[in-house]
């Protein structure tokens, strides 16, 4: 279990003020789900993501994994970012078995996992390419393989599929879910797109911004429902996916003083 | 979607030699330079020709293009000011080479420590900021007199005026690091020397490859007054002595002779650079 307990962060802003990024943020991330943070720029998504990676310390708050409390980056957290971050001195292979090079595996067991893990993102065939040879949802998937590698206990991305065209970015949620149900990794996914939070979380937290915090949080199983039939359609025409829609559009283009004083869903915060 | 498909059939075929258009290019774009600079070079070699034809210089300032390749000739063949042409070409490759390597092993690591490191950066900033602007010429006769007229003060003299380029480089190569690619590493486990080792030496090696090359240029532009002090063989010292004789063909030479070993170990680096950095400029 992954915990975000009353999490803030402030920073320094140029004129010497304080930013307020991340206000009391709490959360949980079970096993096998996917949390999905939705909001607008600004809304504190990618603090609360650098903050659970390790990459940020907390002004206040805590976060703990299995118990355990998460201070810096681990190999216990797999992150996937929006840019690729692809060594493009090393091949496909190299790169998806980076991690467990750090991890001191011989060579031939990190070419056997990076092929393996090439084949559940479904690039078998490119193991000997270079980076810069592959497109850019080509990239991501490496990058997904990449950060499985190490077999870490979450998966954190950070609007991974942000850069890529809408065609590219439904294979790769399709893809995404494929993985998610054959390795059962939880999952923490940041999206601004309402249609991809929706498709893709167990769980959708929207988040608000000035200061970033969560406001509202669904609990959804369309996923689920991907998982077992594969119907894409189903899905999409489903009124409740509609509905909440337009529910999360309402809250997101809601004045932020308005969210201030509706905020409070109820169940949202245990 | 049929009918139109249908009516794509129809759809005469392109031209046997269709006109191929692209959008068109601001500034040089992809133009080809290289067939202008070669004819510029011809057009200069044919006027230098005519120059010295038509006696349109005196002779003692400009000898003629025949002139210069007999004395190449003769140099090459008897040598010139008690060594042969290969012995002055090998005391300066041996000085440019010498202080390449000891300037490349000081600075490659210090100018890495310098991007890295707080302390580095501040203690050394100092004095390489303030002697490295100061034209090499400005501080031999500091060299003489410190170290002598041996090898020693000329070597010394080329690696401080190559170690600057490629310390400054190798910073440049990590500030220009990504902080993503650095988080990507530690979030796969990395210890801080594999950080280093695995993602900070080789995201630098195209800058300090570049600072090199720009430091090897730099020690054949120093390399003549190196060689202007109490040196008896070298390639620098060859134009000089020349030049207090008046021998301007020998001068040119001694020039050409450097423009092509300058433009060798450019090209060097640049073969260097395309076996050692293959991803620069796709990524």
């Amino acid at each position: 279990m992954l915990q975000v307990r009353n999490a803030s962060v402030f920073f320094p802003a140029r004129d010497g003020r304080t930013v307020h990024a991340l206000d009391r943020a709490s959360l949980d991330i079970d096993a096998g789900s996917i949390v999905v943070a939705l909001g607008a720029s600004g809304c504190g998504k990618s603090t609360l993501l650098n903050a659970i990676a390790g990459f940020l310390p907390l002004s206040e708050g805590a976060i703990t994994l299995d118990g355990q409390p998460v201070e810096k980056p681990g190999a216990d957290r797999g992150v996937v970012f929006q840019k690729d971050t692809l060594l493009p001195w090393k091949t496909v292979a190299e790169n998806v078995a980076l991690g467990l090079k750090f991890a001191g595996l011989p060579a031939r067991r990190r070419r056997e996992r990076a092929e393996e893990l090439l084949g559940l993102v479904g690039l078998e065939d490119f193991a000997d390419a270079t980076p810069h040879e592959l497109s850019g949802g080509m990239r991501q998937r490496v990058g997904i393989a990449r950060a499985l590698a190490t077999d870490p206990k979450i998966l954190l991305m950070d609007e991974p599929f942000g850069a890529l065209d809408s065609l590219t970015r439904e294979q790769m949620q399709e893809l995404l879910i494929d993985v998610w149900a054959r390795t059962g990794k939880r999952i923490f996914f940041i999206t601004h797109s309402i249609e991809e939070a929706l498709f893709l979380g167990t769980t959708v937290v929207v988040m608000s911004p000035r200061p970033g915090r969560i406001t509202a949080r669904f609990d959804l199983d369309f996923v689920r429902r991907f998982a077992a039939d594969r119907d894409v359609r189903a899905v999409l025409s489903d009124p409740r996916f509609a509905e909440l829609h337009d529910e999360i559009r309402n809250i997101v283009h809601r004045p932020s003083h308005e969210g201030r004083r509706g905020g409070q869903r109820e169940g949202w915060l245990q | 979607m049929t009918d139109l498909a249908r009516a794509d059939d129809t759809t005469p075929a392109p031209p046997a030699a269709p006109k191929l258009v692209q959008l068109h290019p601001f500034g040089l774009g992809g133009a080809r330079t290289a067939p202008i600079s070669l004819a510029t070079g011809a057009a200069l070699l044919g006027l230098w020709f005519l120059a010295a034809q038509y006696r349109l210089v005196p002779p003692l300032f400009l000898p003629s293009p025949q002139e210069v390749a007999t004395q190449f000739l003769a140099i090459a063949e008897d040598g010139y000011a008690g060594a042969t042409l290969w012995e002055h070409v090998a005391a300066s490759l041996f000085r440019i080479v010498t202080a390449a390597v000891i300037a490349a092993s000081l600075a490659i690591p210090l100018g890495l420590a310098m991007g890295l490191n707080r302390w580095a950066k501040g203690v050394l900033d100092t004095p390489i900021e303030f002697y490295w602007p100061l034209p090499p010429l400005a501080y031999l006769p500091l060299m003489i007199i410190w170290l002598g007229i041996g090898e020693l003060s000329k070597i010394v003299l080329l690696t401080l005026a190559m170690f600057a380029p490629i310390c400054l480089s190798a910073q440049a190569g990590v500030r220009a690091l990504p902080i993503e690619r650095v988080n990507a590493a530690l979030s796969l486990g990395a210890t801080r020397w594999q950080l280093f080792r695995a993602i900070v030496l080789p995201s630098a090696l195209p800058e300090i490859l570049t600072g090199l090359r720009i430091g090897i240029g730099v020690g054949w532009s120093t390399l003549v007054a190196a060689e202007l002090i109490a040196a008896t063989r070298g390639i620098g010292f060859m134009i000089m002595s020349a030049s207090h004789f008046l021998a301007t063909d020998v001068v040119f030479v001694g020039i050409g002779v450097i423009a092509v070993w300058a433009f060798a170990f450019s090209y060097g680096m640049r073969l260097l650079e395309a076996w050692l950095v293959p991803w620069k400029g796709k990524s």
